[in-house]
């Protein structure tokens, strides 16, 4: 048995290590890169490991954002971390209401009978058909008539009706799986519709939720193209637009612009860490043991 | 599990987050661009406030999409009263009646008399001029000098067909694999620029001036430098990644290609050894042409232009005079700096004598030799009509199938003629 | 009589209680989408240029008719599945397996499980610069890995060509999306109860065919949704044609998002570019419709 349990790790253990090279092998490119001076990008052969280690592009960010104009630091670089401020803000609300309003939504889809399920079902998701690039114009131009525009309560609701699609269909389907004695049980018992879901649903599809949480963070995190087209002002660009801003038409700074996104994947990726451990499922646990 | 007593203060935490945020609502001038050096522009914008009394702020967007964020905010109705405009979609901003026509303001003569008559032209619409310059330049050509002396040849090619025996050469010489970059990549930065070169650098152009298609007719200076390049492609001294790649500038700057045409300013990064490995090697030539034909090249301008929503028409041209020309004290003191201090190209000609000005670009390009590149600067009247980017567009992939030999060129040219005819008519040009 | 009565009451009920638990979503989505969608609908009935303000006027389904006839439309329209099918079939098995390691019990795996995110979390253009740095024919870091191996003598310009650059925008597409789809598989997997594989194991079942006859069928619901979630966002496909192609070379990458873009955002012909996002809308949805009823509707019967 011991010997059979080691063999499985061994094997688990390759497998891992050629998904860690698949996924965050590119990413250590950049973090390296990051560290290099700018022509360094450009050794042919590639420059593997920085040499020497130049902080330079991380110096600049952190600096400018304590001591402002005062460090000399480019502004693009100033404002950067105080970016993440609007970031973080609109992916948080994001999550959160698209994980509460999201499994409301989903439960009579996933437990009700009702005419038009279908067509909910799919109106649903027809919303997130037309690509985004078309209904860019239209919302911009809808949002500045009402004076909504240069606002992040404005991308949270732009961000919520683009995650919502998808976290309810995500949310219908694992609600189905949840066996319906347990819910019976609970109806016996006298609960309401609204505290079965609450009290035996809810709790039963935590990996269900964690993952729409993730997905719905993730995706308000890095949207860019709304961002761009709704900010007005500087005190409302997210951490999108200001990696963009590296890039000036004249020069491009290669280095910031790789600085800037290495320390952009910190917070999602911490967000994910300490929801992660929810995606393991509480009464309906296995795995497929091998 | 949250519960949802943490769920409800971690959202209310997040909404006080996003109150938090102000909405910037003064009343002063809204400038806004591409990012920059936005320091300098705001220091510049304290000395017009100081000068004139209107407050006046920057507000930048990333350049790469500066264009797609303007033409919603115009559609919206911009909150921006003068906005930074490149010549390649002034002729649609002007034609959507986005950007407004300078001509006839207090002081524009006087102004527009200091400028060389081609930067006019690149900001007009309809004869009418939209604005006034940022930086302008001209198409040049960039060359790896430790290439060809490595490759034992002693001066940058005079024609086209010197540059295929010179790049052959330094291939074979082991300097590089391929020598030579065209920027063919399809977008209105790229291929469409690089066949202009090619042909007013053959003594001929893309269309003549009552809007007429020249390239289709068989032999034409176009034709031609569809089939140099076709050529280059075959011999394997032109890069087949000039077909995508969408930075020649970093491959010079790597030291992995020998020659290539370019904008001016970009020899400035070439030449900066925090940026690039070829740093000192690159220097600027006249951008070939043939037995007969010495050069040819085109000029870019940017420029500042007053929005149609301009809050204050009067304030805007207040600005727009003093980034595009003079200041208070009757000096081009914004456009002098840029090129001081930052080595962008200029257009007022008070500057052109200025000697610091002329000491302090050399460090990086040949004044003399940019000097008389830009004289051979064709006009391009064509890319001033507002269906010339609806014909470019379309123009890319075919093209791109006749330099690879793909299709045929004759039948693509004379297919892509017939569209800029259909859509001439349809204008009504 | 009177059950069938009382089946319609309890059907009207469920149906009010349908529509108070689905409203706050729906009011934020309908809020947000539907009178921009309207506009755009709007747009795509008429002829509408920016350039040429003044004559905007309504000209019924002819934009539709336009592009239906135009090989400018059908042209795309087919690169567009090319692309989409290549990308849904490398994400979804490669997600598939990934998530089935994932679910194995190993110290690490909360680190590998976040780490995984990675791709996903890199912003856009940066994610645009380092596929540009990776595949680049000079600096290039995959040339210099393969010629140090021996797979290449020569550099490669892996974008330069058909099917080469077909292929690699998959592969970088597929590594942004890939995290998303295993993601969802791997919450779908935790809905599989441990005693079925208890009882197979004791049955003699082995791993593949504990995969075949457990994993999948129940599994299936969760797939379906990444299928269909993974297509439709396949075929609006934009951002890593933009950036790597720009539809090139020779319009082998012009893709329907592509032709969008253009349209709209370049041409300002917003009767065009909105007509022809209204057709791949359709489309998709059409698309979306066929694949729930094969795939998640087979799972209820």
């Amino acid at each position: 048995m011991h010997q059979h349990s080691r063999l499985r790790l061994t094997i688990i253990y390759f497998f891992a290590a050629v998904l860690l090279i698949g996924t965050v092998g590119p990413f250590l490119w950049l973090v390296s890169s990051s560290f290099q001076y700018e022509r360094q990008l450009l050794n042919r052969p590639p420059q593997w490991l920085p040499n020497p280690i130049v902080l330079n592009s991380y110096r600049e960010i952190f600096e400018g954002a304590v001591l402002g104009e005062e460090s000399g630091v480019p502004y693009q670089s100033r404002i950067f971390l105080g970016s993440f401020g609007n970031s973080f803000a609109i992916a948080g609300s994001v999550a959160v209401i698209a994980v509460v309003v999201g499994s409301l939504a989903a439960y009579p889809l996933a437990r009700l009978n009702f005419r038009g399920r279908n067509v909910l079902l799919f109106g649903i998701l027809a919303s997130r058909l037309i690509p985004a690039l078309s209904l860019a114009i239209p919302i911009v131009l809808v949002a500045k008539q009402i004076g909504m525009s240069d606002r992040l309560i404005t991308l949270v609701f732009i961000n919520l009706s683009f995650v919502l699609p998808y976290v309810i269909w995500l949310l219908q389907s694992y609600f189905k799986t949840i066996p319906m004695e347990l819910e019976d049980a609970g109806r016996i018992d006298g609960c309401s519709r609204l505290q079965v879901v609450i009290r035996i649903i809810l709790p039963l599809a935590r990996p269900g939720l964690t993952s729409a949480a993730i997905l719905a963070f993730l995706v308000a995190w890095g949207e860019f193209l709304f961002a761009l087209l709704l900010s007005e002002t500087p005190a409302s660009y997210t951490s999108t637009v200001v990696v963009s801003l590296f890039a000036t038409d004249v020069d491009v700074s290669f280095v910031s612009i790789i600085t800037a996104g290495v320390v952009s994947v910190i917070p999602p990726i911490v967000f994910a860490l300490i929801f992660q451990r929810y995606i393991i499922s509480g009464l309906l646990s296995g795995s497929l043991k091998g | 599990m949250l519960s949802s007593k943490k769920l409800i203060v971690l959202l209310a935490l997040f909404m006080l987050l996003i109150g938090s945020v102000a909405l910037a609502q003064d009343d002063g001038l809204k400038l806004t661009g591409w990012p920059y050096e936005v320091d300098v522009v705001t220091e510049n914008l304290g000395r017009f406030t100081d000068q004139s009394g209107h407050d006046a702020v920057f507000l930048p967007f990333p350049s790469n999409e500066y264009r797609d964020k303007m033409v919603a905010s115009f559609v919206a109705g911009t909150e921006f009263d003068v906005a930074y405009v490149r010549d390649s979609y002034l002729a649609e901003w002007a034609a959507a009646g986005w950007i407004l026509p300078i001509s006839g303001l207090e002081g524009a003569d006087e102004l527009l008399a200091d400028l060389p008559a081609g930067i006019i032209e690149q900001m007009s619409y309809e004869g009418e001029v939209y604005g006034l310059p940022y930086y302008s330049g001209v198409q040049t050509m960039a060359y790896n000098a430790a290439h060809l002396a490595a490759a034992g040849i002693e001066s940058p090619p005079a024609t086209w067909d010197e540059m295929l025996e010179q790049a052959q050469m330094i291939k074979d010489a082991g300097v590089v694999d391929y020598p030579i970059l065209m920027q063919l990549r399809s977008g209105e930065n790229y291929l469409l620029r690089e066949w202009e070169t090619l042909t007013a650098a053959r003594g001929g152009r893309l269309f003549d001036d009552d809007f007429n298609p020249l390239f289709q007719e068989e032999g034409s200076a176009a034709w031609q430098a569809l089939d140099w390049l076709t050529q280059g492609l075959d011999m394997g001294v032109i890069d087949p990644a000039s077909i995508t790649d969408d930075d020649g500038t970093l491959l010079m700057m790597a030291g992995t290609t020998s020659f290539m045409t370019t904008t001016d300013y970009t020899l400035k990064a070439m030449n900066d050894p925090e940026q690039s490995n070829a740093a000192g090697d690159i220097k600027n030539a006249l951008i070939p042409g043939t037995d007969e034909v010495r050069s040819g090249t085109w000029g870019y301008v940017r420029l500042y232009s007053i929005t149609n929503n301009a809050s204050d028409k009067d304030a805007a041209w207040q600005l727009v005079q003093f980034l595009g020309g003079k200041d208070a004290t009757g000096v081009y003191y914004v456009p002098k700096r840029w090129a001081l201090e930052f080595g962008l190209g200029f257009s007022p000609a008070p500057l052109y004598e200025d000697e610091e000005v002329r000491n302090s670009i050399s460090g990086w390009i040949d004044p003399d030799l940019l000097s008389e590149q830009s004289e051979y600067a064709i006009s391009r009247p064509y890319r001033f009509v507002p269906f010339f980017s609806d014909w470019e567009i379309g123009s890319w992939g075919p093209l791109q199938a006749a330099i690879l030999g793909d299709a045929d060129k004759g039948d693509v040219l004379a297919e892509l003629a017939d569209e800029w005819n259909e859509l001439k008519d349809d204008w009504g040009y | 009589m009177q059950s069938e009565h009382a089946a319609t009451r309890k059907e009207m009920s469920q149906g009010a209680l349908a529509l108070i638990f689905s409203a706050p979503a729906v009011l934020i989505i309908a809020a947000t989408i539907l009178v921009p969608f309207g506009i755009a609908v709007f747009l795509s009935l008429h002829n509408w240029n920016l350039k040429r303000p003044g004559r905007e006027r309504f000209i019924g389904l002819e934009n539709y008719t336009d592009w239906l006839t135009d090989s400018d439309f059908w042209q795309p329209l087919q690169t567009t599945f090319t692309f989409a099918i290549g990308a849904v079939l490398v994400i979804v098995i490669i997600s598939l397996l990934v998530a089935l390691l994932l679910n194995e019990k190993f110290p690490g795996r909360g680190i590998l499980r976040a780490l995984l995110l990675v791709p996903w979390a890199i912003p856009s253009v940066v994610n645009a610069l380092l596929w540009k740095w990776l595949l680049n024919p000079q600096y290039g870091l995959f040339n210099a890995i393969w010629y140090d191996l021996g797979i290449i003598t020569e550099y490669q310009n892996v974008l330069g060509s058909m099917p080469s650059v077909m292929i690699w925008l998959v592969i970088a597409y597929s590594w942004i999306h890939i995290p998303l789809a295993t993601l969802l598989l791997l919450s779908g997997l935790q809905t599989i109860p441990g005693d079925i594989y208890e009882s197979a194991i004791v049955d003699g079942a082995g791993l593949f065919q504990r995969f075949l006859y457990i994993t999948l069928p129940m599994l299936r619901s969760m797939l379906s949704i990444v299928i269909i979630f993974e297509m439709i966002f396949a075929l609006k496909v934009f951002d890593i044609i933009f950036v790597l192609t720009a539809g090139g070379p020779a319009d082998a990458t012009n893709v329907l998002g592509w032709t969008i873009y253009t349209e709209t955002f370049r041409k300002l012909d917003f009767g065009a570019g909105s007509s022809i996002a209204m057709l791949l809308g359709a489309i998709t949805l059409g698309m979306a419709i066929l694949f729930y009823v094969f795939l998640d509707r087979g799972v209820e019967q």
